[in-house]
């Protein structure tokens, strides 16, 4: 294996050199089966065409969403396990992503909202919302939260990622962006967020490994890889979807082509945040279906 | 959907305006009128214009690269053809042809499609600068006829641009020996020297809005090293920010200018007026001094 030289660079990276920090799971309802000291993730493909979206048809996104959560959570009642997630009395706020060239999808919104209405949510008790989260009704009042979105590269993050989600409960998102988003882990604590988080569900069907122009989207920069990456934790479905992003960009550039920006938030939202956890060997991942061309 | 973009064309044509994002600018008008109102069989959708305020409705965080080059104006027009893919024209002016030139060199992937004074074109994607103005042309999908248009676009655009901007000064200070050509980079902040070179997470170098800097790689593949030059406001400023790195990146060179570090390569920055230049990763220490010193001889050159 070819090993790239230690740079007095790499020891200028704050993030590399700090201390792990302990797992701090946002608030849950019902057992939660971890093995000590761990995050779970769960890794979920299926080989099956997409559609001219993007997306798997929505049986199968169902279906694989529906996999992961089991394996998430144990069992094997899905209605189950997401009564384990979510209350009947909740209100519910599903954070999708809007953005045009790489959205989240409606098939993975939608399997979402059926497994909530599921778990005994009124239909007027939940919504699907993007830029308008802060004027929408449901999100001002939302109880439970279910953020779900692609992950890309980005050309100030470094990646969009589960944690930038979430920069639309902010009124100024423009504030956040100091020092490359370091920070973007405090959003998790303002009010209208903090501890709502049920499940995250970042989207891999068509990644983003890199960008390029003001639209930061190439198609020569996607591939398919297929995958929903689900979690409890934020920052570990994160911190997993970077290494298949980082992967990616290693095949496609042939050598160890760090990201533009240095994704740190994602680190720093473990060690400076404690919001969860980024360090691979404190994750449990657990990979489902189809494994050609995993990455990791 | 067709009458609609027929409609709008048909205004863009007569120079009518629609200013979605912001109050008028007049710069607006001018930059609005090097674009054509159709290309092909596209046809233009009306304008959207944005300021270094407003650019995140557009292109969310992206926009800050955008700002770190001082950017004054963005027009986008969209052309839209029933069955094809769109085409977006995003044209900025960045106010000075130093920062068109340096947002062009922020993302040099790509072969040179020899339009307006620095263009590289991938995948549907084309950027090109000219006077101060820097241009993204972009096919929404690359096909043969999609390649076409947004290269005859980006033709008729810089030919309708009527001036030429000179280069930053700062280049003309990069020693020639080694240099490979294409990968320089002119910017002004931290953010944009780490999207480069990752040198540290805190802006050890104390870059700002403010300061000018180009970096530049030598050598080749396996041998690489960086040359960045630095110019600040005056030269207690330059001291500073070279006091500042050498404590955080070099404490080890003893005040000396020069260590070998854990690559076994070299580092070594100097202070020339308000310059400050580092060689990062030099293969030899003579290397790394010899850099430096054409720079000096540069400037002296230059400032005698």
């Amino acid at each position: 294996m070819n090993q790239r030289p230690i740079t007095r660079r790499d020891f200028l990276k704050v993030a590399a050199a700090a201390p792990l920090a302990g797992v701090a799971i946002p608030a849950v309802h019902g057992p939660t089966p971890l093995p000590a000291d761990k995050a779970r993730v769960v890794l979920v493909r299926d080989p099956g065409p997409l559609g001219a979206k993007g997306a798997p048809p929505a049986e199968v996104v169902q279906r694989m969403l529906d996999d992961a959560v089991l394996a998430l959570l144990g069992g094997t009642d899905i209605a189950r396990a997401w009564k384990d997630l979510i209350r009947p009395d909740d209100i519910v706020g599903i954070k999708t992503n809007a953005w045009g060239s790489l959205p989240t999808t409606a098939e993975v919104e939608q399997a979402i909202k059926r497994r909530v209405l599921d778990a005994g949510v009124g239909e007027d008790r939940i919504s699907i919302d993007d830029r308008g989260v802060l004027r929408n009704p449901v999100f001002q009042k939302a109880t439970a939260l279910v953020n779900a979105r692609p992950m890309r590269a980005h050309d100030w993050a470094g990646v969009g990622s589960l944690l930038k989600n979430y920069i639309m409960f902010t009124p100024q998102p423009s504030a956040w962006h100091g020092d490359t988003c370091a920070d973007l882990a405090k959003i998790w604590d303002l009010p209208i967020v903090k501890g709502k988080t049920r499940l995250n569900v970042l989207v891999m069907f068509t990644p983003l490994f890199h960008s390029a122009g003001p639209h930061q989207f190439l198609k020569e920069y996607t591939w398919e890889y297929k995958g929903l990456i689900v979690s409890r934790d934020p920052v570990a479905a994160d911190a997993t979807g970077l290494r298949i992003i980082q992967a990616k960009r290693k095949e496609y550039f042939g050598d160890d082509r760090a990201l533009p920006k240095t994704p740190h938030h994602i680190q720093l939202a473990d060690t400076r945040h404690h919001l969860g956890t980024s360090d691979p060997a404190r994750i449990e991942l657990i990979k489902l279906g189809w494994t050609e061309g995993v990455l990791i | 959907m067709r009458r609609a973009v027929v409609l709008a064309a048909a205004l863009a044509t007569i120079g009518a305006f629609f200013l979605m994002c912001t109050s008028e600018i007049p710069e607006s008008r001018r930059l609005a009128s090097y674009i054509p109102v159709t290309v092909g069989p596209w046809l233009s959708e009306a304008d959207q214009v944005f300021d270094a305020e407003t650019i995140f409705g557009y292109i969310d965080g992206a926009g800050e690269v955008y700002r770190s080059y001082n950017m004054r104006l963005l027009v986008a027009r969209r052309f839209h053809k029933d069955g094809r893919p769109d085409i977006v024209v995003d044209a900025f002016d960045m106010g000075a042809p130093g920062d068109a030139y340096g947002v062009f060199t922020h993302d040099l992937e790509g072969e040179d499609a020899a339009i307006g004074q620095g263009s590289v074109y991938k995948a549907g994607l084309l950027s090109f600068w000219k006077d101060r103005y820097f241009l993204s042309v972009y096919a929404e999908e690359e096909t043969p006829e999609t390649r076409a248009a947004v290269l005859e676009l980006g033709r008729l655009i810089a030919g309708a641009i009527p001036g030429r901007g000179a280069l930053p000064g700062l280049l003309g200070l990069l020693p020639d020996g080694g240099l490979e050509r294409g990968p320089i980079r002119y910017f002004h902040t931290h953010p944009i020297l780490n999207y480069h070179l990752f040198v540290a997470d805190e802006n050890i170098l104390l870059l700002g809005r403010e300061t000018n800097a180009v970096l530049a790689e030598y050598g080749g593949r396996g041998a690489r090293s960086h040359l960045l030059i630095v110019s600040y406001e005056d030269a207690g400023a330059a001291a500073r920010a070279e006091g500042s790195f050498s404590r955080a990146y070099m404490p080890d060179a003893a005040g000396k200018g020069t260590v070998r570090t854990e690559n076994g390569k070299w580092t070594a920055s100097r202070v020339f007026g308000r310059h400050v230049a580092v060689v990062f990763d030099a293969a030899s220490a003579e290397e790394a001094s010899g850099r430096l010193g054409t720079v000096e001889r540069r400037l002296k050159k230059e400032n005698p």
